[in-house]
């Protein structure tokens, strides 16, 4: 349905992209992760046509978003991180707006939409007296209007509450449920990519460190910043119950390992514990363990 | 049908917003004003100049008259204000609000965008331009009554003319403000193509405005006489030849095709630029 192929981009003299490449199949969801500044909104722009790219191609269903765009961005639908309306018309006004630059605005349609985001009490209010939470609905809305195949989502999920994040993850799983929707997803928020994507991409400095399933990104193995002294001591007793150190300081052991076991085995080996803490991988370790192995 | 449905869109915001109001009050308030003191303070004087000129008084101080001085007067230096305000805004500030990455994420292409900006503004001139003569003549009209007909005086331009019928006074008034408000469309396009540049909404207006001015004051320095015919703005000022008794039609022709080339090349620029710019956070 996506298919992103050796994107380059360069602002100024530093490279944004450096040759980014990915798949996105048909009623896929599919993650892009990456701290900010990685690339993630640059590819999103050329995807969109918003960016020019130095290099590479962008096919949306067949169809090439530098070649054609208009007829490319037809299936498309986007939100963005903080989305921005005319906060001095109502949300339905907006959407009139909006949705008219695609074709014919259908009330009829437009009205179940924002039903089904749940808007109906306050689509003709002012945007400016919406909240962020109440924005980023009316910005899913002009997103299904008229009728997108995929959706793009930049940080959607960025400022919500955590009532907000999950209404918004349940309502992208139904749109892929209901309708074999296509999203693309971009965040720099792990826990949420874990939850909603089947495949991820993780993106560094312009370029893709790791592309794979989700489930292959989780580590379930018990993960610990552990601190004693001696230190050989630690490393010793440590390595006894398989333990393997991570970037960051942090210890995974393997999945049976009982923590509370290499505690009192580091006290009875004579070591001074001053620290255990249960650390859970973070985007940070990903991109460093990641790293590390493309480095390697 | 469709590009029409965008403008009524583009329309729509434009005039939704408070701002764009801010023109017609103060044109409303300043036409008040004007009429007031030429009622209280001014008639007098121009009863005195009647009679010195030997031209009847009925004519110097009539509404069509006191229209002409409105519109000819204030429009060149306040109007142009208003149209750098909402020309200058049109794109940049859209741009900075980050609304246009939500336009550029439809299928539309970004000339389609600009057309639909620039015919909003255009309208927008035109239609402040008439709303200025209609309400500056309703308001002479209630303060001077319907006597009298049109006297034109312009020593810049070299007219004088005198209009007794009112019927004709009046429809030379109007394709007079249907003139000018094309010569504004100038400053429109100013705007509109300084705001499709990567600059704040505010600079786009003041650099609009910088240029227009600058103009003006060259046009207006007396060992720049011989070169007037190359100002911009001595060619906006061209409308008021539909006021003269034997119209300059190839003067007039010649003026609006420069000023139209003008509007054209600025627009074709903006879009140039709007074009080749990357829209990101």
């Amino acid at each position: 349905m996506l298919s992103v192929r050796n994107l380059t981009k360069k602002f100024g003299g530093n490279e944004a992209l450096k040759g980014v490449s990915f798949e996105v199949e048909r009623g896929e969801i599919y993650g892009l992760l990456g701290h900010n500044g990685a690339g993630k909104s640059t590819t999103l722009g050329i995807i969109l046509s918003m960016v020019a790219a130095g290099s590479g191609e962008v096919m949306i269903d067949g169809v090439s978003v530098q070649k054609n765009p208009r007829k490319a961005l037809r299936k498309v639908g986007a939100i963005f991180e903080s989305p921005a309306f005319y906060d001095y018309m109502s949300g339905w006004e907006n959407l009139r707006v909006l949705v008219g630059l695609s074709g014919p605005f259908d009330a009829k349609i437009a009205k179940e939409i924002v039903e089904r985001v749940g808007l109906s009490k306050r689509i003709h209010s002012k945007v400016g007296t919406y909240s962020h939470g109440m924005r980023q609905r009316l910005a899913l809305a002009q997103a299904l209007l008229p009728e997108p195949e995929i959706l793009l989502l930049d940080e959607p999920t960025d400022g919500l509450d955590p009532e907000g994040i999950k209404w918004f993850r349940d309502f992208v799983l139904g749109l892929r449920e209901e309708r074999g929707m296509t999203v693309l997803f971009n965040s720099h928020l792990l826990s949420e990519v874990e939850q909603m994507c089947d495949r991820v991409s993780i993106i560094r400095e312009g370029e893709l460190v790791y592309e794979g399933a989700v489930h292959d990104l989780r580590d379930d193995r018990p993960g610990m910043r552990l601190g004693a002294t001696p230190p050989e001591t630690l490393a010793h007793v440590v390595e006894r119950f398989g333990g393997e150190k991570m970037p960051g300081g942090r210890w995974v052991f393997p999945k049976e390992t009982r923590i509370c076991e290499v505690v009192s085995s580091l006290v009875n080996a004579g070591a001074e514990v001053s620290e255990v803490t249960p650390v859970r991988r973070s985007l940070e370790d990903v991109y460093l363990e990641y790293s590390r192995l493309s480095e390697a | 049908m469709m590009f029409l449905h965008q403008l009524r869109g583009e329309l729509r915001k434009l005039f939704a917003r408070k701002r764009t109001y801010i023109g017609y009050v103060v044109f409303l308030v300043f036409e008040a004003l004007l009429l007031t003191l030429w009622v209280h303070v001014g008639r007098d004087q121009f009863e005195a100049l009647a009679k010195r000129n030997f031209v009847p008084v009925e004519l110097l101080s009539s509404s069509l008259t006191a229209t002409y001085w409105i519109m000819g007067f204030s429009m060149f230096l306040l109007g142009s204000i208003y149209f750098a305000l909402v020309s200058g805004d049109i794109v940049a500030k859209e741009t900075e609000d980050g609304n246009m990455r939500m336009v550029l994420s439809r299928p539309v292409s970004r000339l389609r965008i600009l057309i639909l900006k620039y015919c909003a503004v255009i309208i927008y001139t035109v239609t402040f331009v008439i709303f200025v003569g209609i309400t500056g003549y309703s308001m002479a009209l209630l303060a001077m009554g319907a006597e009298g007909g049109l006297f034109i005086w312009n020593p810049d331009m070299q007219i004088l003319a005198i209009y007794p019928n009112r019927d004709e006074a009046f429809w030379r008034l109007f394709m007079g403000a249907c003139f000018m408000g094309l010569s504004m469309c100038v400053v429109s396009s100013l705007g509109f193509f300084f705001s499709c540049l990567k600059i704040k909404p505010a600079a786009a207006s003041v650099m609009a405005l910088s240029v227009f001015f600058i103009d003006f004051v060259l046009q207006n320095i007396p060992f720049l006489a011989d070169y007037k015919d190359v100002f911009i703005t001595y060619r906006m000022a061209n409308w008021v030849y539909v006021l003269q008794e034997q119209i300059p039609w190839a003067r007039i022709t010649e003026s609006y095709s420069i000023l139209m080339g003008l509007n054209i090349t600025l627009f074709t620029i903006g879009w140039m630029v709007f074009q080749s710019r990357d829209f990101k956070t």
